[in-house]
Formats: structure tokens, C-alpha cells, sequence
């Protein structure tokens, strides 16, 4: 962290940069986090929040150790990609955005993956599941479940 | 810089925009999200407007006014786009009241905003007086809405010490963010989220306490909208008067505007907005010196007990007593706090009366306190606050206590005198620096309470001294040669305690500050460790088995309570006590179960006794409760009977309807919401009627307008109705009431008059029925509505909202502070 601060500190910069290299390092940003760097921008830790949080690329738990995607965009929709999210949400019985208790699994929502040919398609980590069913969905999710790969 | 708006020829002054060159010139373009003490922000986009050669339209509040510029403010191209913006502002606001086509009758019936604990339109809403909303559809005339607006269901945040939250209502200007900012250079509040989730809120949602705020209030004065409430005041009628003075709970002496009701000090604020005062200055003032504390009337002790008396007595005892104290004996004990008047007579007084060269004035420290010990040989003191441990007094003989507030000191006076202070009183005080501040009288002292250069001239002059008559405080800076102060407006600093909390003071006089104003309990002197208040459960009493809030300020709540399941019957209430405390409030049965022992109510959160019953939770307990009362709804055959619900009535004409039904009568049931998320109970009422209508003021579900408008509408068809029982508000039921009258169709109303015991023995419910007087508790709660006499039950049923306004502000459970028990920190 304090590594961090000094690369940046002295450039008014805007906070963008700084919260990036936050979240690259630790993952997400932390209220400890946010909170050291107002101390040293003499910015509110309200006004920094109120920055981040207007950015869906930042998260303020820590991560899961796999990333969901399902994917929502135009293809995938027509396809019932709403289906599929529906199903993972039970599944993982969270809503996208939110993380599993036991911190397994992140669940997002992205518009398009650039893969509209596969479509519906759910990725993991970076691994692309295609033409994706309701009911293969469990045994995708249970490819994960006892892996420990820490995704970076 | 020349230029024309609206075919005004203007000049402008260098950095202006349109909007202040325009405004300047009395050309108004109406605006929300800018403000006279803020940078432009350009979000809500009611300031458009047409300039040559400028394609579209622009922001009038950020563009800056330019050599021949050609403006115009008013074409009717921009009404409808300002017409459309505000519809749009409006899908995430209450807006119901403000197309209500009953507007006007609703002003006359409920003059005064009813307290809701969440506002779902313009009636239930703190902000209705002084509401730029408001101001703004009736300015732009206010069209439907596109599509049915939306409720946000946001928790109201109660939670923090003198503010209220109703994010429900926030139409995100973004005004209080940028001012928290200015005042502060960065701010405490800020915009969370993105799109439709966007909100005003703290880092990581912590409270605003924790997130650094100072409590200087200026987000409240700016927000437009009811979002942003001061507690306190929230529920006061508009202010009469405005007055200018200075705080005197500090040497900062800041100028403040005070706003009085009545006489009843209201509100404080800065006088100059562009720099914050502290937390005692904006939100303390009218607390303290609204305090049930106060001395109201003079006192004088006979034997053990002091007796309450009037000021010729007093003064006439207060006389003979002292007389016998001429000489050092006599000491008059004062701080700074009073005017410079005040302490001249008192000198005078002290030197040339009593002959005493014991005058003693104190500082006060940093921390407010003022504390003197008495020499060796004091025979007879006279205090004007409590400046002395009570320790120190045995030895005296005569003790003298002028003061504002009642203390352990004053109990064991032989006299005490009530004095007015602060914004009650006319003088000079003199600020840190040494320059003379004026303070002018914004508000009634409590009950008798004088002004101390009162007291102190008329007791001299009781005394037989000459050259006391004066006659008014003016009078007094006359002889001392005080000329006209000022109010200290232009400062360039914002005094310390509005930047650090901890920097306030903690007493005034030897008062204890976070005695009067209960919530400066919360604020530190800050630690972390601030344990939660142990709430000690009962386990007697009525318990709460389910609690729900289904539609925004509507709870259902259902009750163990096994002997009122099974008598209960159609129309019956119940009257609740919530704790051993609380005001006896009746509810209507809106539902029970006698083989579960359960019953059903639903509470609308309108005052300090609802409020205290939806605070609780299922698993808590309810005090007391006695029920089933009134007579019930006699059910017989009448034919066609229309039931009409609004508010707590939708839910409690149920078993009003199914019973009706059972008896064979062919039963409509009609229920009116301001919108569409104020409907509840759809599917129960279907099963109990053979015909449901829901209307809405705005349109957003079933028939738009008030049930009333149904039955008018079919009575107008000819339609065959032989009864109409209404039961909701009593403005709801006074309208059933004339438009069933010309058509002489029998219609029952369930009155809710105050009500105390409820057996008829008390008469609080008393109401006028075909001019005999009826007690609604044990004839009702069903009357014939074309008897009753509607202009006396209003008025009965607001008989008390002084004394609620008062207390509501403080049923909410605030945690005190730890450190202010016996060993208070306010101390160090
Ligand atoms: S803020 Fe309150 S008074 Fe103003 S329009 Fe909204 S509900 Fe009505
Ligand atoms: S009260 Fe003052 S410090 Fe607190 S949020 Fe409002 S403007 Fe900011
Ligand atoms: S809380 Fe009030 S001032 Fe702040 S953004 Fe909402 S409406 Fe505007
Ligand atoms: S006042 Fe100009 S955009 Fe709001
Ligand atoms: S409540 Fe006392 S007589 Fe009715």
C-alpha cells in the first residue's frame, strides 16, 4: 500500500489510477484501504468511495476464487441467456454481482464476450463454456467446486 | 457586457451566467440543482433555454453571458421541455399530490404536513411549506406522467443524531454533496452507486457520524426537497418570524437567523450560509431553550418545599431576605453568557444595594464551564446558573438562584427566580476578540421567565434603591454609552467546533448542554468502543408474532392476544398502550383468528405513538392493550352496500366486507392509494367482495382519482346503492360524506377521534352527531355520516400536534453517549 501512495503521491492525478493499482495488488478495495488513502490525499474517504463505486470495475469484498460470466449481450439473449443467469443465480444462490458465501464463486453479468457464434455462453475464470443449457450448468459449476486455482 | 434576454436589453457583470444576469434582472428561468452559494452543476436541466446561434438548448445556469448575446427564457417550446424534465425528475418521486385534482380541499382540511415516518407525497412530507418542487409544478403546470412512477422503498435513515434521511424523495441535484464540500473542502456525503442505484450516502454505507460529518446542517438547508431533515424542527408549521442574533453558547458569537412559531423558537441557521456554524449553533438552540427543564415560574421556600409563586411575591420575600445580608457578606456569582446589561446591573446592584465588593464574573473555559468557589465569611449568595458545587453551599444562609433550568442547586435555594436567556432576551455580549455583538429577541421566554436585568432592577427597586427603573435593555446600553453593535456576518474563518466536534461546548451556565438536547449524546468526544444500548426485553405483556411494513408507511402487524380473537366482530378496535408510557391510541380490527389466538392491525406511522409501535419488532412485546371496543357494523341484508378503504382503511374493511357478503349483500369494495405502491391486500380483498376497484390520484393503477369519485360516478349512472360505508382519514370519509348527500344514500363512517379510555368515561372522543354529543368509543366507532359534524371533529383531532411535534423529534432511540453518565468526559 504505502508503495503504492509514494508511486502516485505528488501528481495530481486523478484517483482512477490510484484505486487500479489497489485492486491489482489486494484484489479489491478494502475500507482499510480507501481509508489510508484519504489520509494521504486529503480526500474524504466518502468522496473516493462515492468515485469508485460509480465504476463497475472496482469491488469492495474480496474476489471469489472463480469468476462467472454470463453473458447477456444481443446473441446470447436471444439464445435465453436470461435463463441461464436465472439458473446460475440459484445454483450459486446469489444475484449477479454478489459473491458465495464460502467465496468460490464470483457471479457477473457482461454484455457481450465476443463470442456471439457460441452463444449462450458462460465463461469461467477464462475458460469459454459454449452453447451453454440449464441443464449442463450444474456440471460446469461442479468442474469448479473442488478446484483450488487462484485466479489472478 | 451588453446582451438581451427576452427582449430586455441587460448588461452583465464579468463571470456572470445567463441564469444570474437574468435572475439579477428579475427575468426568472426556473432552476433546481444551482444555488446562489454554489459553482453550477448543469444536472437537472431546468434552466434551458433558446440562444442565437447556439444550437439546442443550454444550460442557463452554466453558460456564461456573452457581448450581444440574444436569450430568450419563455418560449413555449421550452415550457414543454421543462414541463417534460420535471415529469421525468418526478418518476422517482412522490408526485401523486401534485396532480391531485383535490388539491385545494386538501390544503383547507389538513393544513398542516401529518407525520409520516416515510413521505409518500406532498401532505405527509416535512418539506411541504417551503418545497421548490412544489413551487416548480405549479410555476410550470405539472402534466401527467409518461409511465407510472416508481417507489425506491429506500430504508428512511433515522439513525444519525439530528438529521433525517428520506432517500425515497432525493431527486439527486447533487446540492448537498457540493456544499458539505465548499463548507468543508471535502465532503461527508457523496453520490454512491451508478445509474438507477444512484444515491446520497458515506463511504462503505457508514453512518454520517462516522464518516466524518460535522453536523453543521447546511445539506439540509440546501436540499430542495424533504429529503434532507432537520428532526427537530421537521414538523413545525411554517415560521411567523425571522430573527437576526448572536450564539452565545461560545465566544465565536456567530450571527444566526432565527426562526420562531408562536414565539416558539423553531430553527437556527447561519445568517452568513458560505461558512458553516457548529452543531450546537444549527441544531441545539431551540431544543435547549424549548427544554421541560426550564424555570417557568418563580419559586419560594416555606418550610421544606418550594413553593411556586408570582413575581410581586417573590420579588416582595426575595427583598425583605436580602436586606438582612447588606455587606460582604452578600456575593452575586455570574458568567459571560449574560449581556453586558445584565452584568452591569448586577454590578451596580451588588456594589450599591448589598454594599458587597463580592461581584464575581467568570470566564467560561473552552469547555462552556464556569465554576467559582465562595470566600470564607459568604453569608447569602445569588447565583444565576450553577456555577457552585452544591457541596460548597451548607454553611450559607440565604441562597438566591436566577436561573434558566432547574438543578440540584436550585432545589436547595430558598428562592429561585426563572430567567430568560439567549434568543429570548435584548442586550450586547462582547465576542473572543472584545467586539460587541447584539442579540435580539426572536422567541417567548417559558411561562413567567423575565430577562435577568428585570429581575435584578425590580428587585432592587423593591429593595427601595432609586435608579433601577428601567424600562427596557436598550435602556441599559444607553447609560453604559454601548453603541449600536453588529452581528459578526462577514468572518473569513468558520469557527473550530463547525470543523472538529470535539471543539464544541459541553455546558452553558453549569447546564450540562447533552442534558437538554438529548441527541448530542451520540456525537464524541469520540471513542470507538461505543457499546449498543441494551434494550431490556420484556416478557409480559402483548407479543408481536409478525411484523411487516406492505406498503411504504403501512405496517401489518399481528398480535398474540387470544381473548380479543375471540369476541372480536366486524368494525371493533382495540386501544393500545405501547409501553407503561405512552398515549392510549385506538386501532380498528382489521383482521382475526380466534383459533390462533391472533389478531391483525394495520398502523400507518403518523405520530409519536404509531411511530413507537412500528419500531418494534415481532418477538417484542406491547404494554397494554384492551379491545374489542365499539359497537360493531350491524350486518343485515341492506342490498348493494359500496365499502370504500384508503390508507389503514383498505385493510380494515376485510371483515367488514366478508361479513356483509356472508349476509347476502351484493358487496363493492372500492380502495384509493395516492399510487399504484400504496395498494396492498389485492388478493384478500377479491376473495371477500363481488366487485374490487382500486383507484390512484395519478393514474398509475385502476381508475385515476379517489374512491369517492367512484361512488359519485355510479351514483351519477343511476346505479342501485343502498348503503356506503367509508372508513380511511377523516378527509377521505368528509368527501364520501357530500357526494353521497344530495343523493340521500344512508352512508356509515368509522370515526377516529382522539380517544383515552375508551369506555365512554372520558370524554376525549367526544363527537357532535345530529347535534347531540356522542362518545365515539362507546356509540361508534359507526355514525351516520350526514350527521356528524365534520368542522369539530378536525379540529378536535389536531388539538394536541404542538405538544406531538415536540416529542417526536425524540422517541427515536438514541443511544447515549457512555462517557456522559457520572464521570461525563464533556468534563475534561
Ligand atoms: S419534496 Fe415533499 S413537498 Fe416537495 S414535492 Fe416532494 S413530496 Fe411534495
Ligand atoms: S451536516 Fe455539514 S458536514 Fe454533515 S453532511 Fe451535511 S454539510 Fe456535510
Ligand atoms: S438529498 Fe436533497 S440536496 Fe441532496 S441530492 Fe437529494 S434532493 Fe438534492
Ligand atoms: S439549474 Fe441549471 S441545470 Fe439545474
Ligand atoms: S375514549 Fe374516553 S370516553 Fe371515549
Amino acid at each position: 500500500m504505502k508503495h503504492i501512495l509514494s508511486q502516485h503521491l505528488g501528481k495530481r492525478s486523478s484517483l482512477i489510477p490510484f484505486l487500479q493499482d489497489i485492486q491489482k495488488e489486494f484484489g479489491y478495495l478494502s475500507t482499510k484501504a480507501i481509508d489510508e488513502l484519504s489520509r494521504s490525499t486529503d480526500i474524504s474517504a466518502n468522496e473516493i468511495y462515492g468515485v469508485a463505486t460509480f465504476y463497475t470495475q472496482f469491488r469492495f469484498s474480496p474476489p471469489g476464487e472463480h469468476t462467472v460470466r454470463v453473458c447477456q449481450g444481443t446473441a446470447c439473449h436471444v439464445r435465453r441467456g436470461r435463463q441461464i443467469l436465472n439458473e446460475v443465480e440459484q445454483q450459486l444462490k446469489i444475484k449477479a454481482g454478489q459473491t458465495t458465501e464460502d467465496r468460490k464463486f464470483d457471479l457477473e453479468r457482461v454484455a457481450c464476450l465476443g463470442c456471439c457464434a457460441l452463444a449462450p455462453v458462460v465463461v469461467v475464470d477464462d475458460k469459454v463454456h459454449a452453447r451453454m443449457t440449464a441443464k449442463k450448468i450444474s456440471s460446469v459449476l461442479s468442474q469448479y467446486k473442488g478446484r483450488q486455482t487462484r485466479k489472478k | 457586457m451588453k446582451l438581451t434576454i427576452d427582449r430586455k436589453a441587460v448588461t452583465a457583470k464579468k463571470d456572470e451566467t445567463v441564469l444570474q444576469c437574468a435572475l439579477r434582472h428579475d427575468i426568472s428561468i426556473p432552476h433546481l440543482c444551482t444555488h446562489s452559494h454554489l459553482s453550477p452543476f448543469g444536472a437537472c436541466r431546468l434552466c434551458v433555454v433558446e440562444i442565437e446561434d447556439m444550437p439546442g438548448y443550454p444550460t442557463s445556469c452554466t453558460t456564461p453571458a456573452a457581448e450581444a448575446m440574444v436569450v430568450r427564457t419563455d418560449t413555449a417550446a421550452l415550457q414543454n421541455l421543462r414541463r417534460n424534465i420535471l415529469a421525468l425528475m418526478m418518476l422517482e418521486h412522490p408526485s401523486a399530490c401534485l396532480i391531485c385534482g383535490r388539491r385545494d380541499l386538501c390544503e383547507e382540511y389538513r393544513p398542516v404536513a401529518e407525520k409520516a415516518g416515510r413521505t409518500t407525497g406532498c401532505h405527509t412530507c416535512n418539506n411541504k411549506n417551503v418545497c421548490e418542487v412544489r413551487t416548480l409544478a405549479e410555476e410550470l403546470g405539472f402534466c401527467d406522467l409518461p409511465i407510472p412512477p416508481s417507489y425506491h422503498h429506500r430504508p428512511v435513515d433515522r439513525s444519525n443524531p439530528f438529521i433525517d434521511r428520506d432517500l425515497n424523495l432525493c431527486i439527486l441535484c447533487g446540492r448537498c454533496v457540493r456544499i458539505c464540500k465548499h463548507q468543508h473542502g471535502t465532503a461527508t456525503i457523496d453520490f454512491v452507486d451508478r445509474s438507477s442505484k444512484t444515491h446520497i450516502s458515506q463511504a462503505f454505507d457508514r453512518s454520517l457520524l462516522d464518516a466524518g460529518c460535522r453536523f453543521c446542517g447546511s445539506c439540509v438547508d440546501v436540499c430542495p426537497t424533504g429529503t434532507l431533515a432537520d428532526r427537530y424542527a421537521k414538523w413545525y408549521p411554517k415560521p411567523d418570524t425571522i430573527t437576526k442574533s448572536t450564539c452565545i453558547f461560545c465566544e465565536q458569537a456567530c450571527a444566526l437567523k432565527l426562526e420562531a412559531n408562536k414565539g416558539e423558537l423553531v430553527t437556527a441557521r447561519a445568517v452568513n450560509e458560505d461558512i458553516p456554524i457548529c452543531v450546537l449553533g444549527r441544531f441545539a438552540i431551540p431544543e435547549f431553550l424549548n427544554s421541560t427543564d426550564r424555570l417557568r415560574m418563580p419559586y419560594v421556600r416555606v418550610g421544606k418545599v418550594l413553593r411556586e409563586t408570582q413575581w410581586k411575591e417573590a420579588l416582595k420575600t426575595t427583598a425583605a431576605k436580602l436586606k438582612e445580608f447588606i455587606g460582604d457578606g452578600f456575593m452575586l456569582v455570574c458568567d459571560t453568557t449574560s449581556t453586558l446589561e445584565d452584568r452591569f446591573v448586577f454590578k451596580k446592584f451588588t456594589r450599591k444595594v448589598m454594599k458587597s465588593k463580592n461581584y464575581i464574573e467568570i470566564e467560561p473555559n473552552y469547555r462552556g464551564i464556569s465554576l467559582s468557589s465562595l470566600p470564607k465569611g459568604t453569608k447569602a449568595v445569588l447565583l444565576t446558573g450553577k456555577f457552585v458545587p452544591s457541596s460548597q453551599l451548607n454553611g450559607l444562609e440565604l441562597l438566591i438562584v436566577q436561573d434558566c433550568f432547574g438543578t440540584n442547586v436550585s432545589q436547595r435555594a430558598d428562592v429561585v427566580l426563572p430567567a430568560a436567556i439567549f434568543a429570548e432576551v435584548n442586550g450586547t455580549i462582547l465576542d473572543g476578540s472584545g467586539q460587541k455583538r447584539p442579540l435580539h429577541k426572536a422567541c417567548d421566554p417559558p411561562g413567567q421567565a423575565k430577562a435577568e436585568w428585570w429581575i435584578i432592577s425590580k428587585l432592587a427597586q423593591a429593595m427601595g434603591a432609586k435608579g433601577f427603573a428601567y424600562r427596557s435593555a436598550g435602556a441599559i446600553s444607553k447609560e453604559l454609552g454601548i453603541s449600536k453593535a453588529k452581528l459578526w456576518v462577514k468572518r473569513d474563518q468558520a469557527p473550530e467546533a463547525a470543523q472538529d466536534l470535539e471543539r464544541r461546548r459541553t455546558f452553558f451556565r453549569g447546564h450540562r448542554i447533552c442534558e437538554k438536547v438529548f441527541a448530542l449524546r451520540e456525537l464524541p468526544i469520540r471513542d470507538s468502543s461505543v457499546p449498543s444500548r441494551a434494550v431490556s426485553k420484556r416478557t409480559d405483556g402483548f407479543q408481536i408474532l409478525e411484523k411487516y411494513e406492505i406498503a411504504p408507511n403501512v405496517h401489518e402487524i399481528v398480535i398474540q392476544a387470544p381473548n380479543v380473537a375471540k369476541k372480536a366482530q366486524p368494525g371493533q378496535f382495540v386501544i393500545v398502550m405501547v409501553d407503561e408510557k405512552s398515549e392510549r391510541v385506538p386501532f380498528t380490527l382489521c383482521d382475526w383468528d380466534a383459533e390462533k389466538g391472533t389478531i391483525t392491525l394495520i398502523v400507518l406511522e403518523v405520530g409519536q405513538s404509531s411511530r413507537k409501535l412500528v419500531l418494534l419488532e415481532a418477538g417484542d412485546r406491547i404494554d397494554h392493550m384492551v379491545g374489542p371496543l365499539g359497537i360493531p357494523l350491524e350486518i343485515k341484508q341492506y342490498g348493494t352496500v359500496v365499502l370504500t378503504g384508503g390508507c389503514y382503511g383498505i385493510g380494515a374493511i376485510l371483515r367488514i366486507a366478508a361479513a356483509l357478503r356472508e349476509a347476502g349483500n351484493h358487496v363493492i369494495v372500492i380502495v384509493e392509494g395516492r399510487s399504484h405502491y400504496k395498494h396492498y391486500y389485492k388478493e384478500k380483498l377479491e376473495t371477500v367482495c363481488d366487485e374490487l376497484i382500486q383507484t390512484t390520484i395519478d393514474g398509475s393503477l385502476g381508475i385515476r382519482g379517489h374512491a369517492v369519485d367512484v361512488v359519485g360516478q355510479k351514483l351519477k349512472d343511476g346505479e342501485k346503492i343502498d348503503c356506503v360505508v367509508a372508513v380511511g382519514c377523516l378527509f377521505m370519509m368528509m368527501l364520501t360524506t357530500r357526494e353521497t348527500k344530495p343523493y340521500g344514500v344512508k352512508t356509515l363512517v368509522a370515526l377516529n377521534p382522539i380517544m383515552l379510555d375508551g369506555t365512554g368515561m372520558c370524554g376525549a372522543c367526544r363527537v357532535t352527531v345530529d347535534k347531540e354529543m356522542k362518545f365515539a368509543c362507546v356509540d361508534g366507532p359507526f355514525f351516520d355520516a350526514h350527521l356528524v359534524d365534520w368542522d369539530e371533529l378536525r379540529d378536535r383531532r389536531v388539538a394536541y400536534s404542538a405538544e406531538e411535534i415536540h416529542l417526536v423529534g425524540r422517541t427515536e432511540s438514541v443511544a447515549p453517549y457512555p462517557g456522559h453518565g457520572d464521570n461525563c468526559r464533556c468534563l475534561r
